[in-house]
C-alpha cells in the first residue's frame, strides 16, 4: 500500500481529496514514498559510486544499496536469494553469457516493453543480443569488454627487447611473445606474460579459439562439452607450461595479478580496459599497449561481452529498479559515469563516442589504444556461448583451469571436466 | 493447578521452541526428503537423483574423501583435546593463561581463521618461510592434492581442540578424589589410574564430544569453501562442499537435496553407533 492510499483510508472527506490531488500530482505509485533501491553485484562499488550519487541527486526519492559479494559467490548468492523469492534485491549485475542460463530459471524479468528504448541508446544488435535469450530481452546492456596486451616499457629496453607494434596487422604470434618475455626475465624480470584472470573461462577461451580448439561446447543449445579432444589437451598443455617454465607464478589469484604489473615484476600482462585507472596511477610504471597476441596459424581472438543489469522479477521495487538501470543504461550521461572509474567501453552509442575520444587522448602516453579496442571490437571479438549451461560450464571450468596452472596432469583433467560436463549438461536437457 | 491447566501452562512455555523446531529443523527435512524423489522437471516421485549422484565418480570421489577425513580428524582432534584436557589439569603455574590461550582459537569465526591461514600456507607465506629457515623445504600445501587434505585438517583441529578440550577439563575436575586415593592405595600406578579411573568416569564427556565432534567434523564448509573450494583435484571435496556445489553451481538443487538426505542419513548412522558403543555396560543389561 503506498502512502497516498494509506492516507485516504485515514482521513475523511477531505483528506479523500487531498488524497486524490496528491495521487494524481505524483507520477508513479511507487516512487510516491522514499524508495530503497537493493543492487547485488561483484564489482567494486567504486566503480558504481558516482553514478549512484549522480541517479540520487536527479532522484532524491529513490535511494540505492549496494550489495557486493565476491566474484565467485556472485551465482549462489543470486541462486540462494533470488531463486528462493527474496524480493529483498532488486536489481543485479548479469554478466551478458549467463543471461540465458538466468532468463530460463526464471531470476530475470523480461524487458521487450522497454526494447524501443533499449534499441535507441544501444542501435548495435550484437549488443541486444548479449542481453537476449530466445528472442526476449532479458536485462539492460551495460558495458562491453575486450583485451588488449600491456607491456612495461622499463623491463623490455633493459632487456633490449623492441616493444610490440600497435598495429593490428603487426599482431605478435604467441611463441614471438614468449621470446620477447624469456629475454626480459633474463635481463631481471621476475616473471615473463600473465593473464590477469589467471583461471577464468573469459579471458582464456580465446586461447582456446585462436588455436582452433573451440570454445568446449557443442551440439543442440550447446548442451554437450567438447574440453576432451586433442586440440584442447594440447592448448591446455601449452598454458600449463607457462607456469611449470616458471614464466608466470603458480597459486595467485586474480585479485593479485594487477600488482605484479604495478610493481614492475612482471613484463606483459593481457588485461582489460578496466584495469587502465590502476596502471595510470602507479608511479614509476611506464606502459604501452598492443593487440593480443595468437597462435601462428589461427585466428586473432578476444574475448568480449562484459556485465549488463537484470531486474529480479520478484523485486520489492521493480519499477524503481528500472529507473536506476535505465539512468545507467540509457543515458548518456549515466552510462558514461559508470565507466569513469573501471573504463569498460560502455554500450550506450553516445557514451561510447566520448569514451572513445578520451581513450584517444591516452595515445601519446600509452600508444593508440582507441584504435587498437575499436579494431578488436569489430573483427576479432568472440562471445562466450549462450547456453543456458553457461553457468555450471564457466564455473566448472574455471576450478579446471586453477588445478591445470597448479600443476595437475593436464589430459586427465580435461577428461575429468569432460565427464564432469557431461552429467553437469544432461541435468539441464 | 489441574492436570488440564499443567498441559497448557507447559505448551506455553515450550510452544516457541516446538515452532522453532518444526519450522527450522522437520519441515525443512521433509523439503529436503521430498525434493530429493522429484527428478528435474518430473510429476512423480523416484529415485532418480539419488541413482543420478551414487553413480557420478565426483560424489563418490566426495563421499570417500569424507570418510577418510572423518576418520582421521575426529580420533586425532579428541586425543589431541584430552591429552590438553588432562595437562591443564595439573596445577602448573599460570594455569589460567595457558588455558586461555588454548580455547582462543574457538572465538575466531571458522571464517577468518581460514582466511588467516590462507595467507600463511599461500606457497609464498610465513609458513614456507619458517620451514626455509630451519633448512626444509618449501611445500605446496593448499595447491597439493597431497597436502591439501591435510592442511585442512590441520586448520580445523587448531580451531576445535581448545574448544573439546573445555568439555572433557570440566569432566576431568568433576571426578571424585577419592576414587584416586582409594586405587593409590590398593597400589596403581598413573597408567593403571588413568585406565581404571579417568577414563570410565569420563565417559559421559567423551561421549559428547565424539558425538558432537563428528557431527561437527561431517559438516565442515566454510573453511573448504574460502582455502579449496574442494579443490585441488577434488582432493578437499567434502561432501558438504559437494552439496553447495550441485545447489548453487551446477543448478541442480534436486540432486543437492539427495546428497543431503544421504548425509544425514551417514551421520544419523554414525552417532547411533557412537552411542552404543559408549554406553556402559550396565545401561546396556537395562
Amino acid at each position: 500500500m503506498t502512502m497516498a492510499e494509506r492516507r485516504s483510508r485515514r482521513g475523511g472527506t477531505s483528506g479523500k481529496v487531498a488524497a486524490l490531488l496528491t495521487a494524481t500530482l505524483i507520477a508513479g505509485p511507487a516512487l510516491a514514498q522514499e524508495t530503497t533501491v537493493n543492487f547485488l553485484g561483484a564489482n567494486s562499488l567504486d566503480w558504481y559510486a558516482p553514478v549512484i550519487e549522480a541517479f540520487e541527486a536527479a532522484h532524491p526519492d529513490i535511494t540505492i544499496a549496494y550489495q557486493r559479494v565476491p566474484f565467485e559467490d556472485l551465482n549462489a548468492a543470486i541462486e540462494a536469494r533470488i531463486g528462493q523469492g527474496d524480493s529483498s534485491i532488486d536489481i543485479f549485475e548479469a554478466d551478458t553469457p549467463r543471461v540465458p542460463a538466468l532468463a530460463w530459471r526464471g531470476y530475470l524479468a523480461p524487458l521487450e516493453s522497454r526494447r524501443a528504448e533499449i534499441e535507441a541508446a544501444v542501435p548495435n544488435p550484437v549488443d541486444i543480443e548479449q542481453v537476449s535469450h530466445e528472442g526476449t530481452l532479458f536485462a539492460y546492456p551495460m558495458w562491453s569488454s575486450t583485451q588488449l596486451l600491456y607491456y612495461n616499457r622499463d623491463l623490455l629496453d633493459a632487456a633490449g627487447v623492441r616493444a610490440p607494434a600497435a598495429a593490428p596487422a603487426e599482431r605478435l604470434t604467441w611463441a614471438e611473445l614468449l621470446e620477447k618475455a624469456r629475454a626480459a626475465q633474463e635481463a631481471g624480470a621476475e616473471w615473463g606474460v600473465l593473464v590477469q584472470q589467471v583461471d577464468r573461462y573469459y579471458q582464456l577461451q580465446p586461447l582456446f579459439e585462436s588455436s582452433g580448439a573451440g570454445p568446449g561446447l557443442t551440439g543442440d543449445g550447446l548442451l554437450e562439452p567438447a574440453v576432451d579432444t586433442d586440440a584442447w589437451i594440447e592448448t591446455a598443455r601449452w598454458y600449463a607450461d607457462l607456469f611449470e617454465d616458471g614464466i608466470a607464478p603458480r597459486g595467485i589469484a586474480p585479485s593479485q595479478t594487477d600488482d605484479l604489473f604495478i610493481n614492475g615484476q612482471l613484463a606483459f600482462m593481457i588485461g582489460g580496459p578496466w584495469v587502465l585507472g590502476r596502471y595510470m596511477s602507479a608511479e614509476g610504471l611506464d606502459f604501452g599497449v598492443a593487440p593480443v597476441p595468437y597462435f601462428e596459424g589461427g585466428e586473432p581472438v578476444t574475448p568480449t561481452g562484459a556485465w549488463a543489469l537484470g531486474i529480479n522479477p520478484g523485486a520489492a521495487n521493480k519499477e524503481a529498479a528500472k529507473t536506476f538501470a535505465e539512468f545507467v543504461t540509457l543515458t548518456a550521461e549515466g552510462s558514461y559515469l559508470s565507466i569513469s572509474q573501471a573504463p569498460f567501453p560502455p554500450t550506450n552509442a553516445e557514451a561510447r563516442q566520448r569514451y572513445i575520444a578520451d581513450m584517444a587522448q591516452l595515445a601519446s602516453q600509452i600508444g593508440p589504444i582507441h584504435a587498437v579496442m575499436e579494431y578488436e571490437l569489430g573483427n576479432t571479438a568472440v562471445g562466450r556461448p549462450r547456453t543456458i549451461g553457461y553457468v555450471a560450464f564457466e564455473t566448472i571450468m574455471n576450478r579446471t583451469f586453477s588445478d591445470i596452472r597448479n600443476g595437475a596432469d593436464v589430459a586427465e583433467m580435461l577428461e575429468q571436466t569432460q565427464n564432469r560436463l557431461g552429467r553437469a549438461m544432461s541435468r539441464l536437457r | 493447578m489441574s492436570a488440564r491447566n499443567r498441559l497448557y501452562a507447559a505448551l506455553i512455555f515450550l510452544g516457541p521452541a516446538l515452532l522453532a523446531v518444526i519450522l527450522l529443523r522437520i519441515w525443512p527435512a521433509f523439503d529436503a526428503v521430498h525434493q530429493s524423489l522429484l527428478a528435474p522437471r518430473a510429476t512423480r516421485y523416484g529415485f532418480e537423483n539419488y541413482i543420478f549422484i551414487l553413480t557420478d565418480p565426483v560424489f563418490q570421489n566426495s563421499l570417500w574423501t569424507t570418510l577418510i577425513y572423518s576418520l582421521i580428524v575426529n580420533p586425532l582432534q579428541i586425543a589431541i583435546a584430552l591429552a590438553l584436557a588432562l595437562l591443564m589439569n595439573v596445577a602448573v603455574r599460570l594455569i589460567r593463561f595457558w588455558r586461555t590461550l588454548i580455547l582462543l582459537p574457538v572465538a575466531i569465526p571458522q571464517s577468518v581463521s581460514a582466511v588467516i591461514w590462507g595467507v600463511a600456507l599461500r606457497p609464498d607465506g610465513p609458513v614456507n618461510a619458517m620451514l626455509v629457515a630451519i633448512g626444509l623445504e618449501e611445500q605446496r600445501f593448499l595447491t597439493s592434492p597431497d597436502q591439501a587434505l591435510a592442511s585442512v585438517i590441520l586448520i580445523v583441529s587448531w580451531i576445535g581442540v581448545g574448544y573439546w578440550m573445555m568439555f572433557l577439563l570440566a569432566g576431568l575436575q568433576d571426578i571424585p578424589k577419592s576414587l584416586y586415593e582409594a586405587v593409590r592405595i590398593d597400589g596403581a600406578n598413573r597408567l593403571q589410574q588413568f585406565w581404571y579411573v579417568t577414563l570410565p568416569q569420563l565417559r559421559r564427556p567423551l561421549t559428547f564430544v565424539l558425538v558432537a565432534n563428528t557431527v561437527a567434523n561431517f559438516l565442515v564448509f566454510a573453511p573448504v569453501q574460502i582455502l579449496t573450494q574442494g579443490g585441488p583435484q577434488g582432493s578437499t571435496n567434502l561432501i558438504m562442499n559437494e552439496i553447495y556445489t550441485l545447489a548453487f553451481v551446477a543448478g541442480d538443487p534436486a540432486s543437492a537435496a539427495a546428497a543431503t538426505v544421504i548425509l544425514v542419513s551417514v551421520v544419523l548412522l554414525v552417532v547411533i553407533v557412537q552411542f552404543r558403543m559408549m554406553s556402559a555396560p550396565e545401561d546396556r543389561q537395562r
